[in-house]
């Protein structure tokens, strides 16, 4: 399992690459990373809903209600915007070039 | 889960408590019940599935730093009251209740002797010399002010010992066994409060009995049951602030835990209009007897004194609750 500290810059762009493929809530983005990260990466829940409320406030993501059929259970939906599509490009370059300088000082031993 | 959301409640107990915060707590809690129905799902244990659940919440400083809020610190934080503190003031009370009290009878006791001289030398002087009468008015007057001035020695230092707890009143709080102790010892000094109260009642109702008595065998004798009135209604009066005092001490532990500015304030005024009042219908009932002679009625200014008193105080909170402005 990879430290927090490490991913810290990229917590939003997991969550907007979970929100691509369509509306997802809370639970199901934190399942849906830890599952693809094959339980290597688990993010805690105050990271995952503070990332929520920052996403949102610059207008990356919007959330709505939606019920639950089968429980009753009203719950928060996200999803991704237009510039929350920007957004996540941007991200990906920039890790693109992170990564480029970081590989430049890694070398096995 | 109810641990679940009591772990919750906790995290966010330092939090204010803002539409925003109750917002995004009530989504941490949603996701969590998620994350813990699913984990009893794939069948863990009740303690295995709230372990994880709660070892994922992650750090509250995180939402907060989003949020821009700060935790109460621990300087604004109310400071937490020790036992060793809640019991120092309890007896710091209980000893100003005694002195304050104590006071209160030598004053009454000083008027009460005053009196006492002066009639006492009035009635033997009417065959002798006119020179005696002032003397038995300087004797008391001496006597009065003696006992007046040690009970003002007992005010100051019963106030200064209470000014040590003064930091009390910007608020405290109480850990919770230390509640639970203070309300026992309030409810076991029920009754004796009770017993105090209506016994100081009783004395303060009495006491002009003394007056009707002793006018009833002579005329001249009036003055002297007043004397008698003045020491009975001041024990009354002791048992009044004495255990008033104490009962005091337990209310300001367990109820009162912050004067607001306004409370602050109609304390301030009562008391001070108190301050008037008092020594302005002491002096009434001295001059009206001294120079009129009627120890029989005037007595009667104390009780009308006190109804007004009361009665000033009540609407005076009344008036103030309901503009608050």
């Amino acid at each position: 399992m990879i430290s927090s500290d490490v991913i810290r810059g990229y917590n939003d762009t997991l969550i907007l690459y979970m929100l691509l493929e369509g509306e997802s809530y809370g639970y199901e983005i934190s399942k849906n990373i830890r599952q693809l990260t094959e339980e290597k990466y688990v993010m805690k829940e105050t990271t995952l809903y503070s990332a929520f409320t920052r996403l949102e406030k610059n207008g990356y993501i919007e959330s709505f209600y939606l019920d639950e059929n089968s429980l009753g259970k009203r719950r928060t939906y996200y999803r991704i915007t237009l510039p929350g599509l920007d957004y996540y490009r941007e991200k990906c370059e920039e890790w693109k070039v992170t990564q480029e300088v970081v590989n430049l000082f890694i070398r096995e031993l | 889960m109810e641990t679940i959301m009591v772990y919750l409640e906790n995290m966010f107990a330092g939090l204010p408590k803002t539409p925003e915060v109750e917002h995004l707590k009530q989504e941490l809690l949603s996701g969590m019940e998620d994350k813990y129905l699913e984990l009893k799902r794939e069948g863990k244990s009740e303690n295995e599935a709230i372990g994880i659940v709660i070892s994922e919440f992650g750090n509250i400083e995180e939402l907060t730093a989003e949020l821009g809020i700060q935790p109460v610190s621990a300087e604004e934080a109310v400071p937490v009251l020790t036992e060793e503190e809640a019991y120092a003031y309890t007896t710091a009370k209980r000893n100003a209740g005694f002195w304050i009290g104590l006071g209160v009878l030598l004053c009454a006791s000083g008027v009460a002797f005053l009196i006492f001289m002066d009639t006492l030398f009035e009635n033997y002087a009417t065959s002798a010399a006119n020179r005696s009468v002032e003397t038995g008015a300087v004797l008391g007057l001496i006597g009065m002010f003696v006992l007046i001035a040690i009970a003002v020695g007992m005010f100051i230092h019963s106030g200064m010992k209470l000014e040590r707890f003064s930091h009390m009143e910007k608020g405290f709080q109480l850990p919770y066994t230390l509640k639970m102790s203070i309300q026992h010892s309030r409810e076991s000094f029920a009754l004796t409060y009770r017993i105090a109260i209506i016994t100081g009642v009783c004395l303060c109702i009495l006491s002009p009995v003394f007056i009707f008595a002793a006018s009833s065998i002579n005329d001249n004798y009036a003055s002297y049951g007043v004397s008698a009135f003045m020491v009975m209604a001041g024990v009354g009066a002791f048992l009044f602030v004495y255990y008033g005092n104490i009962q005091g001490a337990y209310t300001n532990l367990l109820e009162k835990h912050q004067l607001t500015v306004e409370k602050k304030q109609e304390v301030k005024i009562v008391r001070a209009v108190e301050a008037i009042v008092w020594p302005l219908a002491t002096a009434i009932f001295l001059f009206t007897g001294f120079v009129y002679q009627r120890w029989d009625i005037n007595w009667a200014i104390f009780p009308i004194t006190g109804i007004l008193s009361g009665s000033f105080s009540n609407v005076y909170h009344i008036m103030k609750s309901k503009n608050p402005s």
